[in-house]
Parts: C-alpha cells; sequence; structure tokens
C-alpha cells in the first residue's frame, strides 16, 4: 500500500507564524512569499518565500487593517492595500527614499478589489468598476497611469506566469474577460463564457472563484472550471472543464476531466498534471490532459490513476522532544494555490505538491499508457529504465508485443529530440543570421532515452541473466534494433556486437550469416574485425567479413591485409591492381607472404610482377634499396639462377 | 635393347610382302619436305580430303578396331598425310632425353650384360623401378600414375611400379571386373573416386588399366594406354600376340618381353613430359632449307631395294624422313621409333639391328630397322627401316654412302651446328610476360615449342606444365563438345588454348 | 523406362533417347556375409521384377568396384563407374550402407535399311557424374528427411522395418526423379533467397519471434516468399533439403489462385477482425471440415547430434509461406491449429502484403536496367545462395532452361574443374556455336555467364563480365 501513494507534500516546506487574531498571514501567487502581518505590521512583518532563505522582515505604522500587501517583482517595491480607495507604496530599492506614498484609484466611487504587479514597477489595480494600469516612480513617489479599462467587476484571478488577468463580469459572472499585460501594454483578449450547470431565475452571481483556477500544463494557459453537478442519471458528478486560453485567437473548451462523485475539491497542476483533492474521501486524483489524443472538440479524461490520499505527512515537534505528530491532510484550514502549493495558514506551513513515479508503475498496468504517462514527467529517465528491466526479465507469455510498443514509444520522443537536434545544427551552419535568434538549442529532457541508456541500464544486464532463454534475449534485442530502424535511428555498434555476442555462446552461427546476408547488422570495420575473429570457430565468417570491408569501400588495406594473412598472395595483388593500387604497394610486403607460402612458383610469379612494375615505373626491373627487397632478390637468384633476373634491356 | 631382341632369336616371320612394291624410280621418291610453316602456308591443309580416303585404306591394313573410342581420326588423317612434310621448322625445346643419355663406360661390354645394365640404368632414371616396391605401401599409391598390362587370362604382364608378381591378385580382380561387364554386353571404361580414376582399355589379347591420381580425363589415360599397347605390340606384332594367347591361353608373356620394360616406361615417362606424344606430332630440328634438302636428298639417295624409311634424328627432333612412295609412317609408330632409340644406349656401341613392328603401319608384320648414331657422341641417329631381315649389310651401306654425300656436300657441318643449338628462349617470339607456349601445325603433324623457363625446368613442375597442356588439349577436344578457345586464369599461370580450322596452339603467360 | 525425348534430329529417322534410371538398388555387405546369404544384403532393389540373381550379380559388382578401388585409394571410395552404355553411382551415406544409381547414357538409335535391327549408338561423354552424384546424394538426404537415417530404423525395427521404410519412400520418390532434366543446380543444391529491405526483414524476425513466443510448441521456423527463402531456424543443411522439398514437390502441388489473381479464396470466418488468405499446405485442408485430420508430415533434423522428429506444419498466406516445426512427440490437435491460424493468419497476410509492396518499390528503384540481361548462374558455398537467370523454372520434372542442353553441360565441365583444385580460377572458353561461356571462382562463389556476342573477343568478354559483377554483385567481394 505504502508505495501506492503517488502524491506527496514537499520534504522542507516554507514555515511562517501561523495564522491568529494579532497575526494576518497573506501570500502572494507571483512572488510565492508568504507575508506574515503582526497587528498591522506595527509589530512587524515578516516575508518568506521559498527561493530566499533569510526571510525579509521590517515594521510599518499600523494605519489600519491590511487588506492586501505584496512585493513588485523582485521586492523592489512593497504594495499594501488598507482603503477600498487606495494603495499604498514603499520603496525597498536601496537609496531611495524609504517614505511611504499612497495613491487612489482614479475612477469615481470605485471600490479596490485588489491589485497585482506584472513587473518589479507595473502594478494594475482592479476596481469593481474596470481596471487601471499604472506604472509606479519610486524616485517621484508617485505612479503614472499607462491604461485604464472601465467594466464591472465581480472577482478576479491573476496569473504571474503569463501576466493574464481574469475578469468575472455579468451579472451571473460567468463572462471571463482576460487580459494581458506585457512590458507598459495592456491587451484585451476576447472574452468567454463559462456554461453554467444552471441558470439561475432571478440572475444572480453564480459563478464563484473558488471554483476557478488558471494555471499553464504543457505550456498552454488554462481555465479550470471546478463543475460542481449532483450525481444523477444524466451525470457522474462534478467534473472540471478545461478552457486553453491561446496567446491569439479564441479561447476553447478543450478537456473535461470526470471527478465521478461530488463535494469540495481543490486544484492543482503538478508536473502539468491536474491534480484534484478531494476533501471529504481524503484523497487526490490526477489527469493527463496529452494522455487521449484529441479526436472530438472537446475529449472527456477519467483519472489516469485510481484515487489515493496525499502520503502522510508528520510535522516535527520543535523542542526537547524530537517527537513529531501526524499532519492532519486535506484539512479546511489548508488553502490550495496554483500551480502546485498547499497552505495551512493554521499550523503555518507552505508546501509544495509533488509526483512520485514510482508507484505509478505498478498502479498503470497497461505498460503503453503507462510509458505514454511516464515520458511526459520530469524525472522519468530512471523510472522509465526500470520499467523495461522488470517487463523483461518478468517474460510473461505474449510479452513481445508489448515490448516493442514501448521501445517505439522510447524511440518516438528519443527520434523527435535528434530530428530537432539536428535542425538545430543546420540551423547554426546556415548562418547566424535569421535563424539562430529564432532556433534555440533543443532542451534534452529526460524523456530521451537513447541507445547507451538501455543498453547500460536494460539490454547488457539482461543479455547475461541466464534465466531467460538465449531465444527471448535475441528477440528482445532484434525488436529493439527493429524499433530504432522503424525509426531511422542510427545503430550502435555495441547492439550489434550484443546480438553477435549472445548468437555467438549459442552456436547460433547460420542465423547471424542470415542477419549479415539481409544487412540487418550494418557495415562497419570494427564489425568486421569481430567477423573476422569468429574465423576459427566458423569460418564462413571469413567471407562474410570480406564481403563487408568490401562494401565499406574504405578498407582496401585491410582486405589487402587479410588477403595476405591467408597467404592468398595472389588474390591480395589481383585486388590491390582492381582498385588500382598496385603502383604503390609495397612490394616487399607481397614478396615476404610469398616467400611463407614455400611456394617457389608463386614466389617467381610475385617477384617477376613487381620486376614489371619497377620497369614500368623506373625503366628498371632491378628493385630501390628503400624497397628492402635484397634478401628476395638474393633468393630468386639462389633459387631461380641469375641469368632470371629480368633485363632492363628486355623490353 | 636390339641386342637382346636378337640374341632371344625370335623368328616369327610376318608375311609382309605385301608392304614392298618396291619402287626404285628416283622421280617417284618423295620429294623433300615443303619448307610450308616458314612461309606460314599449310600444304596440307587442302589435302585433308585425300588423305582421308588414304586414311581409311591404311586402316583396314592396319587391321585397327573402329570401335576405339579415342582414335582422334582427324589427327590421324592429318598426321597420315603431313608426316611426309616433317621439314624445315623455326625454333624446338630442349626435351629430357630419356635413356639416351651417353655411357661411356659402357663402351665395351658384351652384349649379354647390356641387359642387366640396362635394367640397372633404367633404376637410375626412373628412381622407382625398385623391384623391392611395397604393393602395399602408402608410398606406391601415390604415384601420380600407374600403368599395368594383364593378358586376358589376368596374368600379369607389366606394372610401372612395383613386381608383377606382388600385384598378381589385383590384376586378377582387373581382369574379373573386365569380362564381369562384358558378360552384360556392356564395356567397362572407368572407375571414379575423389582425385583418383582407375582406366580400362581392353585391346585382345592385352588388358590395360591406368590408374592416375592427376586430373587427366579418361580419354587422355585410354589413349596414353594405347600407345604402351601399340609399344608391346611393336615388339611382337599382333598376329604374334593373338598366335601365344590362342596357343596357351595364360602364356606368361613376361617371358617374351623380359627386358623391355624400359621401353614402356621411358614411352610413358616421353608421354609425361614431351607434348609431341599429346598432340600426335613430333618436333624438327631448326636447320637451314638449303642444308635440310641437301640432308634429305643425301638420305634419298642412300636407296635399297626393300628401305621403306629413312629417318634421321637428332635427339627427340626430326631432321629428315624419307618415305618410299605411298608408304606413310603414322606419328605413332614415328614416336615408337623414338622411344626404342631415346630408351636404349646400345645403339651408341655401333650399328643395332632390330626387327620392329609398327603397328600404326602394319601390325601384323616386323619391319628390320637398322639404328645407328653418325657418331658416337652426336646426337644424330639415322634409322633405316628395311623389310628384309638380311638386309642388315646393304643397309649399313647405305648409312656409308649417306654419310660420304652428306660430307661431300659440306651440309655436316651445317648439320652438327643446328645440333649444338636446338632450342630457343620464349622471349624470342616477343610477346612480353608469356612464358611458355605449344603450337602444332595440324597440316604438318609439326609442333614447335620453346625451352623451358626456369620455373619449369624442375621435373615435377614440368609434368605439371604438361598436365596443364593435356588439360587444355582435351577441353579442345572434346569429343561431343570440343571448343573453340579455352583461358583458364589460375592461381600460378594464365593459360590460353585455341584450334583454328588448322593450328592447335595453348598460351601459358603470368598475369 | 526408356525416354523419348521431344527433340528429334530433323529429317533422319533417328530416335534421341535421353538418360534414364536403369535399376537403383540399396545394399549392406554385413547382412549378409557368408556364401548363399547374398540376397540378405539387399535391402532395396528398382525395379522389383528384377530376377534374383541379377540383383546378387550387380550388388556383387558394386562390392568388388569399391573393394577394387580401395587398392588405390583407401580413404577415398568409388564415386562411379564408366560402362560403354552406363554409368553407376556409389554413395555410402551411412556406414556400409550403400546407395547405387544406374543411369543409361543418352543414345541414338539410327534405324539401318535393308531391315537390320537399328544400330545404337551410346554417347558416353553426355553424363555428368557431378551432377548425378549430387542426385543420388539428395535421394538420402530426402529420405533421411522423412524417415530418419537407415541405421536408427534398423536399431529400431530391425532390417524388415529399414526395408519396409525403404520401399514405401523409394517406390513413390523414384518416379519423380527426372534425370534427363538434372543439371548444375543440382549440384549445387542451392537456396534462392528472397532480396528484401532491412526494415521489411526485422519485420518478419519480429513476426517469427512473436508467434515463437505465444505459440511455444514451435521449435523452428522457417520463411518463404514467392519460394524464395528469407528465414531459417534450421540449420543450413536440413533447410537445404527441406527447401528442395517445399519448392520442387509441395508448393507446386498448391498452385496458387490468388496470384492467378481472380477468385482469391478469401476465407469468411473472420479473425482479429481481419480477413485473412491464410490456410495448411499440410495438415488439415479445411478447418471448418469436421472430419479434417490434424496429421501432419514428420520430419527427421539434427541427424548427427541431437536426432529431432518433428511435425511439419507448412501455413501458406497469399505469396507468404512458413513452416513451423513441432516437436514429434506432441500430439496436435483442432485446438492448436485453430489457435495457430487464428493467430498467424491475419498477421502473416498483412506481412505477405507489406512485403510484396516493399518489393515492387525496391523494383521501382532499382529499375529495369538491374534485371540482368545476362544469362548467368551464381552459388556461393558459405550460404548456398543460388542464383539463376538461365533456368525460368525447374522443379522435379521440369527445368526450363534458356540455353542449349549442351551449354549446361559445358557449364557442368567447368564447375568440375573448379571442383578439383581449391584455388581461385577463371575459365572462360568459347564454345563451336561461338557462344562464349565463363565461369569464376573466388573464395566459396562461383559465378557462370553465357554470353551471346559471336564476335566479342577475350577481353571484351572479360569486361563484359566484369560489368555483371558489378552490378549485380557489387555488394559482394568477388576477385575478379
Amino acid at each position: 500500500m505504502d508505495q501506492e501513494y503517488y502524491l506527496e507534500l514537499s520534504e522542507n516546506p516554507v514555515q511562517f507564524e501561523n495564522a491568529s487574531s494579532v497575526n494576518n498571514v497573506f501570500f502572494d501567487e507571483a512572488n510565492k512569499q508568504v507575508f506574515a502581518v503582526r497587528s498591522g505590521g506595527a509589530t512587524g512583518v515578516v516575508v518568506k518565500g521559498p527561493e530566499d532563505k533569510s526571510p525579509i522582515a521590517f515594521r510599518m505604522d499600523d494605519k489600519g487593517e491590511v487588506k492586501c500587501i505584496k512585493f513588485s517583482l523582485g521586492n523592489k517595491i512593497l504594495a499594501v492595500q488598507r482603503t477600498p480607495k487606495s494603495v499604498d507604496f514603499t520603496n525597498f530599492i536601496p537609496d531611495f527614499p524609504h517614505l511611504e506614498f499612497s495613491h487612489e484609484c482614479k475612477t469615481k466611487n470605485a471600490n479596490v478589489l485588489g491589485f497585482c504587479w506584472t513587473n518589479w514597477n507595473e502594478i494594475v489595480f482592479v476596481t469593481d468598476q474596470g481596471i487601471e494600469y499604472y506604472q509606479v516612480l519610486p524616485d517621484k513617489r508617485s505612479l503614472k497611469m499607462l491604461k485604464s479599462q472601465s467594466i464591472n467587476v465581480n472577482w478576479y484571478i491573476y496569473c504571474p506566469e503569463t501576466a493574464v488577468l481574469l475578469l468575472s463580469t455579468t451579472v451571473q459572472g460567468n463572462v471571463l474577460q482576460p487580459f494581458a499585460f506585457k512590458n507598459g501594454t495592456m491587451s484585451k483578449m476576447p472574452k468567454f463564457e463559462i456554461e453554467l450547470p444552471m441558470v439561475p431565475k432571478p440572475a444572480k452571481i453564480s459563478l464563484s472563484e473558488r471554483d476557478i483556477a488558471v494555471s499553464t500544463i504543457y505550456g498552454q494557459l488554462y481555465v479550470m472550471y471546478l463543475k460542481h453537478q449532483s450525481r444523477s442519471t444524466n451525470s457522474s458528478g462534478a467534473e472540471v472543464v478545461l478552457y486553453h486560453l491561446p496567446r491569439e485567437g479564441a479561447f476553447k473548451k478543450t478537456h473535461i476531466l470526470k471527478l465521478n462523485t461530488t463535494g469540495k475539491f481543490a486544484l492543482n497542476v503538478v508536473d502539468n498534471l491536474v491534480v484534484v483533492h478531494h476533501q471529504s474521501s481524503q484523497t487526490s486524483i490526477i489527469f493527463d490532459i496529452k494522455l487521449r489524443e484529441p479526436d472530438c472538440a472537446v475529449n472527456v479524461h477519467q483519472p489516469v490513476l485510481p484515487a489515493r490520499s496525499i502520503h502522510p505527512y508528520k510535522i516535527p515537534l520543535t523542542g526537547p522532544t524530537a517527537a513529531s505528530v501526524p499532519c492532519e491532510l486535506y484539512s479546511s484550514s489548508w488553502s490550495v494555490f496554483q500551480p502546485d502549493i498547499i497552505i495551512s495558514a493554521s499550523e503555518g506551513y507552505l508546501w509544495y505538491l509533488q509526483v512520485k513515479l514510482q508507484p505509478t508503475v505498478n498502479l498503470l498496468q497497461d505498460k503503453g499508457k503507462l510509458m505514454d504517462f511516464l515520458l511526459r514527467r520530469r524525472d522519468c529517465k530512471m523510472v522509465i529504465l526500470s520499467v523495461c528491466s522488470q517487463m523483461l526479465d518478468g517474460g510473461e507469455k505474449g510479452n513481445l508485443p508489448v515490448i516493442a510498443t514501448v521501445f517505439d514509444k522510447l524511440n518516438q520522443v528519443y527520434k523527435e529530440y535528434l530530428e530537432a537536434e539536428q535542425a538545430y545544427t543546420v540551423a547554426l551552419e546556415s548562418g547566424p543570421s535569421r535563424f539562430s535568434s529564432s532556433y534555440k538549442r533543443p532542451v534534452r529532457t529526460q524523456a530521451v532515452i537513447d541507445q547507451s541508456d538501455m543498453y547500460t541500464h536494460v539490454l547488457s544486464a539482461f543479455t547475461e541473466n541466464k534465466d531467460v532463454s538465449h531465444k527471448f534475449i535475441i528477440a528482445v534485442v532484434m525488436e529493439y534494433i527493429r524499433s530504432l530502424n522503424q525509426f531511422q535511428i542510427t545503430v550502435q555498434h555495441y547492439l550489434y556486437e550484443l546480438v553477435i555476442k549472445t548468437l555467438v555462446q549459442h552456436n547460433l552461427f547460420y542465423m547471424l550469416h542470415q542477419f549479415l546476408q539481409y544487412h540487418v547488422l550494418s557495415d562497419s570495420k570494427p564489425l568486421a574485425c569481430l567477423l573476422l575473429s569468429l574465423e576459427s570457430t566458423y569460418p564462413p565468417a571469413h567471407q562474410l567479413s570480406l564481403d563487408m570491408l568490401k562494401r565499406l569501400s574504405t578498407a582496401n588495406d585491410e582486405i589487402v591485409e587479410v588477403l595476405l594473412s591467408k597467404q592468398q598472395v595472389l588474390g591480395a595483388l589481383r585486388f590491390v591492381r582492381s582498385v588500382g593500387g598496385h603502383d604503390n604497394v609495397s612490394a616487399r610486403k607481397f614478396l615476404d607472404a610469398a616467400r611463407q607460402t614455400e611456394d617457389t612458383m608463386l614466389f617467381y610469379t610475385i617477384f617477376r610482377f613487381f620486376e614489371q612494375r619497377n620497369l614500368r615505373l623506373r625503366g628498371n626491373p632491378a628493385f630501390n634499396p628503400g624497397e628492402h627487397c635484397e634478401e628476395h632478390n638474393s633468393y630468386f637468384k639462389e633459387v631461380f639462377g641469375e641469368q632470371t633476373l629480368m633485363k632492363s634491356a628486355a623490353v | 635393347m636390339a641386342a637382346d631382341v636378337h640374341n632371344k632369336g625370335v623368328t616369327w616371320d610376318a608375311p609382309n610382302g605385301s608392304l614392298v612394291p618396291v619402287d626404285r624410280l628416283r622421280s617417284e621418291r618423295s620429294d623433300s619436305p615443303t619448307p610450308g610453316l616458314v612461309q606460314g602456308t599449310e600444304p596440307g591443309a587442302g589435302q585433308e580430303h585425300a588423305m582421308f580416303m588414304h586414311a581409311q585404306s591404311f586402316e583396314d591394313l592396319a587391321a585397327e578396331s573402329e570401335s576405339n573410342p579415342d582414335s582422334d581420326q582427324a589427327e590421324d588423317q592429318s598426321v597420315l598425310g603431313e608426316s611426309q612434310e616433317a621439314s624445315e621448322k623455326e625454333g624446338e625445346e630442349e626435351e629430357q632425353r630419356g635413356g639416351a643419355e651417353p655411357e661411356e663406360e659402357q663402351k665395351d661390354q658384351p652384349e649379354e650384360n647390356q641387359k642387366q645394365h640396362q635394367k640397372q640404368k633404367q633404376e637410375v632414371q626412373t628412381g622407382v623401378r625398385g623391384k623391392e616396391e611395397d604393393v602395399t605401401s602408402e608410398a606406391w599409391r601415390r604415384h601420380r600414375k600407374h600403368v599395368f598390362v594383364l593378358s586376358e587370362a589376368g596374368k600379369p604382364i607389366y606394372t610401372r611400379y612395383g613386381t608383377e608378381e606382388a600385384l598378381s591378385t589385383t590384376m586378377g580382380v582387373m581382369m574379373a571386373l573386365v569380362s564381369f561387364v562384358e558378360a552384360e554386353k556392356n564395356i567397362i571404361r572407368a572407375i571414379h573416386a575423389d582425385g583418383c580414376r582407375v582406366v580400362f582399355l581392353h585391346k585382345s589379347p592385352l588388358v590395360l588399366v591406368g590408374v592416375s591420381q592427376s586430373s587427366q580425363s579418361d580419354r587422355e589415360l585410354s589413349r596414353e594406354l594405347q600407345y604402351v599397347y601399340y609399344q608391346i605390340v611393336s615388339l611382337l606384332t599382333l598376329t604374334q600376340l593373338n598366335h601365344i594367347f590362342q596357343h596357351k591361353q595364360n602364356y606368361d608373356l613376361r617371358r617374351l618381353l623380359a627386358g623391355s620394360e624400359h621401353l614402356t616406361d621411358s614411352l610413358l615417362r616421353l608421354l609425361d613430359r614431351d607434348p609431341g606424344l599429346l598432340l600426335n606430332a613430333v618436333m624438327s630440328l631448326p636447320l637451314s632449307s638449303s642444308a635440310r634438302d641437301v640432308v634429305s636428298t643425301s638420305l634419298q639417295a642412300a636407296k635399297a631395294k626393300s628401305l621403306v624409311f629413312s629417318i634421321l634424328l637428332a635427339g627427340n627432333r626430326l631432321v629428315t624422313l624419307v618415305r618410299k612412295k605411298d608408304q606413310y609412317l603414322h606419328h605413332m609408330d614415328l614416336h615408337l621409333l623414338f622411344n626404342l632409340v631415346g630408351s636404349s644406349s646400345s645403339f651408341r656401341e655401333g650399328e643395332g639391328w632390330t626387327p620392329i613392328c609398327l603397328p600404326k603401319f602394319n601390325t601384323a608384320g616386323f619391319f628390320h630397322a637398322h639404328i645407328s648414331y653418325l657418331e658416337p657422341k652426336s646426337d644424330l641417329c639415322l634409322i633405316l627401316v628395311s623389310t628384309d631381315r638380311e638386309d642388315f649389310f646393304n643397309l649399313s651401306d647405305c648409312k656409308r654412302r649417306f654419310l660420304e654425300r652428306l660430307r661431300k656436300r659440306s651440309a655436316y657441318q651445317a648439320l652438327q651446328e643446328a645440333v649444338q643449338t636446338p632450342t630457343y628462349p620464349v622471349s624470342q617470339v616477343g610477346i612480353p610476360e608469356l612464358w611458355h607456349f605449344v603450337y602444332k601445325s595440324k597440316s604438318s603433324g609439326l609442333y614447335t615449342s620453346p625451352e623451358l623457363p626456369v620455373p619449369y625446368q624442375k621435373e615435377e613442375e614440368h609434368e605439371r606444365l604438361i598436365g596443364l597442356y593435356r588439360y587444355l588439349h582435351s577441353c579442345l577436344h572434346h569429343p561431343t563438345r570440343p571448343l573453340r578457345s579455352v583461358y583458364r586464369c589460375g592461381d600460378t599461370e594464365n593459360l590460353f588454348a585455341w584450334v583454328s580450322t588448322i593450328t592447335t596452339a595453348a598460351f601459358n603467360k603470368q598475369v | 523406362m526408356l525416354m523419348i525425348s521431344p527433340r528429334m534430329a530433323s529429317g533422319t529417322q533417328e530416335k534421341q533417347y535421353t538418360p534414364s534410371l536403369l535399376s537403383f538398388f540399396i545394399y549392406n555387405p554385413k547382412f549378409g556375409p557368408r556364401e548363399g546369404e547374398e540376397e540378405k544384403k539387399i535391402l532395396f532393389y528398382h525395379p522389383i521384377e528384377v530376377e534374383k540373381n541379377e540383383k546378387i550379380r550387380n550388388v556383387g559388382l558394386c562390392e568388388a568396384i569399391v573393394q577394387f578401388t580401395r587398392t588405390f585409394c583407401p580413404t577415398k571410395p568409388a564415386k562411379s563407374l564408366h560402362t560403354q552404355k552406363n554409368r553407376q553411382f556409389f554413395h555410402e551415406p551411412e556406414e556400409n550402407f550403400w546407395m547405387v544409381m544406374v543411369v543409361r547414357n543418352p543414345m541414338i538409335e539410327k534405324p539401318s535399311k535393308d531391315g537390320k535391327p537399328p544400330t545404337v549408338e551410346y554417347q558416353e561423354e553426355e553424363i555428368l557424374d557431378s551432377v548425378y552424384g549430387a542426385v543420388l546424394q539428395q535421394c538420402y538426404s530426402m529420405y533421411k528427411l522423412f524417415n530418419g537415417t537407415f541405421g536408427r530404423s534398423f536399431e529400431a525395427g530391425g532390417v524388415e522395418l529399414l526395408i519396409q521404410k525403404l520401399e514405401k519412400f523409394f517406390y513413390r520418390y523414384l518416379q519423380t526423379l527426372h534425370l534427363q532434366s538434372c543439371d548444375l543446380l543440382d549440384v549445387f543444391g542451392g537456396i534462392s533467397f528472397f532480396p528484401l529491405d532491412k526494415m521489411t526483414y526485422l519485420k518478419i524476425q519480429s513476426f517469427v519471434n512473436r508467434v515463437e513466443e505465444s505459440l511455444s510448441l514451435v521449435k523452428y521456423t522457417a520463411f518463404l516468399y514467392n519460394d524464395q527463402l528469407i528465414w531459417s531456424g534450421l540449420e543450413q543443411d536440413d533447410m537445404r533439403i527441406l527447401y528442395k522439398y517445399l519448392t520442387t514437390s509441395l508448393f507446386p502441388r498448391h498452385t496458387e489462385p490468388e496470384l492467378a489473381g481472380r477468385d482469391s479464396p478469401l476465407r469468411p470466418e473472420v479473425a482479429g477482425n481481419l480477413l485473412h488468405y491464410g490456410r495448411f499446405l499440410t495438415g488439415p485442408a479445411n478447418l471448418k471440415d469436421p472430419e479434417a485430420k490434424f496429421r501432419f508430415p514428420r520430419i527427421f533434423v539434427n541427424t548427427e547430434d541431437s536426432y529431432e522428429e518433428l511435425h511439419l506444419i507448412v501455413y501458406k498466406a497469399m505469396s507468404a509461406a512458413v513452416c513451423f516445426m513441432i516437436n514429434a512427440s506432441v500430439e496436435l490437435t483442432r485446438e492448436f491449429c485453430e489457435q495457430l491460424d487464428a493467430l498467424v493468419g491475419p498477421q502473416l497476410t498483412l506481412l505477405a502484403s507489406d512485403i510484396c509492396e516493399q518489393y515492387n518499390i525496391n523494383r521501382r528503384i532499382s529499375g529495369p536496367e538491374k534485371e540482368p540481361q545476362f544469362k548467368f548462374i551464381y552459388f556461393n558455398h558459405m550460404n548456398l545462395a543460388e542464383k539463376s537467370t538461365i533456368h525460368m523454372r525447374k522443379t522435379a520434372s521440369v527445368s526450363l532452361t534458356s540455353v542449349h542442353p549442351d551449354l549446361m553441360k559445358i557449364l557442368g565441365d567447368i564447375n568440375s574443374d573448379f571442383a578439383r583444385v581449391d584455388e581461385d580460377e577463371e575459365i572462360i572458353v568459347k564454345a563451336m556455336t561461338d557462344y562464349w561461356v565463363v565461369g569464376k571462382k573466388s573464395d566459396q562463389r562461383e559465378l557462370y555467364v553465357i554470353l551471346n556476342q559471336k564476335n566479342a573477343n577475350l577481353i571484351e568478354v572479360n569486361e563484359e563480365v566484369k560489368r555483371l559483377c558489378a552490378t549485380q554483385f557489387n555488394n559482394i567481394f568477388f576477385l575478379d
């Protein structure tokens, strides 16, 4: 059971003083900072973010209850809202006047619902009557209006990642108007309507901000709508509806996540997975919107895995007794922020939600689906490799087709990466001019599992495994090679060696022969040499190796060596001549070989050949001292007599 | 050897009167040989048809069985016709002399001992004719070519290696096989095993068996067996052979042939080394046409009533051949004569007088050959073939007259010199990297070939070379699938052979 | 026994008789050592009618020949006996078991006038030892494939069983011998491999592996397309003879309607949501048939060592045929066959069309010029790969060659020359018909080319052959 918790809270949470009557706690999603404001700041403000170890602490005068408090990006300027009309600012930039200054919203009798920093010095006021976009001028201690837009607002949601602001408008509040901010400019995006389960009469606000979350999934901005509906004949309980907001163009309702239950829910997005927490059952479920390729406009998703609770968490007690108490999960005091943050104000903890992949392996039986799932996760490599190993050693019936699909999925990703790589290098070569700017080096994610990964972590161990039949081993390796070929990935030599090794170990030379015959094992010098080394046990290897060297067409020297070593001196000579190299080969090499055969006739022939060559090249049949053929010369004389030496005058 | 036959006093007389329609008219003597080849004309070519007719009649006379699969009609005819043209020819090849090296120490030995000496000499020459050789030994088996001759009773007559006695059972089996197959109205030809073949040739009353480890074809092998057969016939005549075995079925023919084994031995050696026997052709001594004319005319002049053929040899080369009109000397008979001369040194001791049957001419009767060297040390040997066995002194006189004329016409000097330089290097033909070749003119029945280049001078290389020519020859002259030309590129040499309507040649060249 | 060949010398009334089988017998000298027991030596004799004593005599002759030959080469037994009328071929496949095949030389019968009996002329040089020697050895291999070794049968059931097996097999097999159409290809006994691209080949690999995995009974698999081999799980020598059986006997018996295009037997039943063309060539003709028998031919492989007896299942879809070999001790049931049919049928059908497609693509790429205008035969001793553009078709019964028989014989001659020496050689000859015939031997490969270029000279011919090698064999090491 324990290994089945696939969600967990981060090891070291951000701790802060828990909320109380004297201590208000605020969370800024933009900087992911927690503000602990004791008695309106008079007794101090402590700001804790995930990165900065040393919390920022300061005081400010208590000018009334703090509604909202946020740093601009980089903690340059602090903004605090205390009244419904105005927001106060304080410079935190070194050697800038530290004095607080205040700014009122322009719109008459509008109430500021809140504000959000879009930059270190740009801020948006959201009022019930519209939005005002300002640039803060810390030195002048004043704000400059950049843009404003009047529109009735019920509530708003800001997505810091994309700097997109969503406004809930209309009476029912289900028409969402997004704005995008980018250094000083504000662009209005097409508004869209969230389909409500039922339209209330008379119209009243019926879409609460609690049921809407905004987050980027797979690099795209989505609005997630938690659609409550009682389970009934026509509905399987609540569902999450995803609306896709493209940077350009109209929004689209793209995904429906089936929750198959009702009750209180909270949403997170972790590693591009949508996590839905269900409070009453104290469990969570995850969805991967990519797991089903979009066939229809909206596609419906079931949870990837069965619902499981978050991994139990213990809160270490401070003080002498180093004991720890279990933390209550899914407590009502939890508040959940996008993308992956869970805060328990009552206990003063901020956690990041994390996905553990190992447990998913056993929960997801369909290996193909499992691979699709894992390949999209961040830290998937080792898990995937372990899945492969386990899959191979398992060796249950009908496994090969599964293995094949798994290999294909891996190599699909592998291939895509290689192509990106290649396109990139091509772009670079084609001159830095326009490409290099637009092209950035493709990132190699963990999902890219190449041949050496496969070899070192899976295959090498697998082929050593004595309990597995060699038949299966060969089948698997061939399957992998097949898959690589299918994606036109050049197979690495060591994989071929693996095949050959296995075949040779079991004397399956005829199989090997057939593989080579159909060039399944691609040609290479190392492979050719490997074959040569097999000749003693399997003579045909000699021919196979020669053929390979021939096809390589860059291995003529090797061929000559091979032939000479087999005492096929004449053959070697004829080959050299056929490739037109006979004018520069070393006469000595051939004469030596001829001598070793102890076939005087052969020696005579070879000797004559080179006499001819010398004559042709230098007009004199005699050998040059440089050729070191003296001993052969004298041997020739000794065997066939002085007079048999070719006379330069002969021709 | 000649003496041996004499001593044995073999006196079978063959009714060979039929052979001698003696004609004294000089005009009707054959002309001096035409120097056809030198001018590149092939006089024989046109006459083939005429020759054919003649050949037929000849074959009848020789009582040659037509059924013999190996008698190569075309060859025979052309050569029969052409041997008359034995004539001046460029370039010859030094040929190993069989048993013919001079042996001074034998000079003054009484003829009786000759036989003994011949034997010893043969042993020295062949190196393997050890009578004590163990016929079950691996060494005995490994001989490249065995030849056995046996009687139809299965009695051993000759074996090339080992002793006949030791092989009597083996030969018995051979005979059994032959007769078993023949009992089925069939003829046994050969047995093949990997790298070894046994070829049978039944020429009543003899059975000949050849065993070869080489790749030599059955046809070639059986051709060689025929040579051996004719060799034996030439000693006894077929008539005599038949007579013997009709009279005594399991007669031990070795009693008659004793001492003649070395003839067969040296014949077999010739077959292994002399392309002439392969090509059915002879090589002639290079000599200026004028000189040759003088020699020929001198020889013609030295005529006698019963003289049929006068042949002048230099070593194994023909200088000139003079024949009675309408009498033709088959190359085979000529080779037998060569072999006879080449394998016995006794003729150097003086004038030899021996009966000899020329089986291709007539298997029934004996000629009588007067054999003598012009000088003891010279290679020039004169063979005068007569039909009259009382003719010794007449022929001896012929020789004397011939020599006189020769000296008078001062052609002798030229002849002597020619004998000194009988060969030419292959480079003379000016084809670079040509190692060796053999060229035969069908029309004249002559062939030429340069001296062996160094690498082929070793005995086994020499025989390998001849083996190659044999291979080419049998490819070209395949009985049912003859070829125009053959090119073979092997590890040691490149071979090329072609046959045109009138010539055969085999080249041998390294690339 | 005599077979009159179609070709008769026109004009004259000459009759030409092609070589024909006179007799075929198997004996073991150890079985009847004593006088008067000779008959016991004879295990099989064809023709049966032959009178007992003659049988004994002929066997005696063979024994004598073998014995006699030993005196000259004890290690190398006699291979053949040449006589005027016939040739006898000897083969000792197992110790003391001798097979003898007697082939009558081809002959020409010339009617002689004035009513005398026609004269018969035997053509003694027409029969090539290498060819018929190989045929004889093939007889044994084929017997062994289906019956195992002589020795095993003898151990199992004594002479009786052996004799019975021999008669059962050879009675039928000898009728399928067509001696007049034997040629060089019989000497090679090669395997024609189907040219295929790497990817498709790998697909086939994984198909085979998957089937073997899910049908664990399957011990070996062989895959063929268009009667050409693509994959063999069997060892080379076993595959060689199995291939011979498939291509010359089994496949020809099942002609391909789907290849003829029309009325392809698309089977109604649906397996794996896919109509497929799969069907059994051995075993049940129709699975649906309640009477269907599930008996498959048995074959023997690896007789040297493990000596395995196997069921031979041959299953075919379109042009793709697969052999599944299963340990014979296993009883094959209807269920198994149905399982196999359901599993293999659809996959194989797909694969078959894949291969066909790929093949055509490659064809188009390589273009027609790659289709050789040359007439050649290629053989590689290493992998038994064989390619002939001379044979339009070669089955046991007919070998349609596009060249004159005499040229084929010249090829045979050259081949025997090669066989004699173990060195690389090249032989170029010009026949009297002015055809050029080229033989090339490099390492373990042999290539024979026939060129009809009357006026070409040696060098041009050599060039021509070089060109051929460049186009056809550029991917192998072929010395020239």
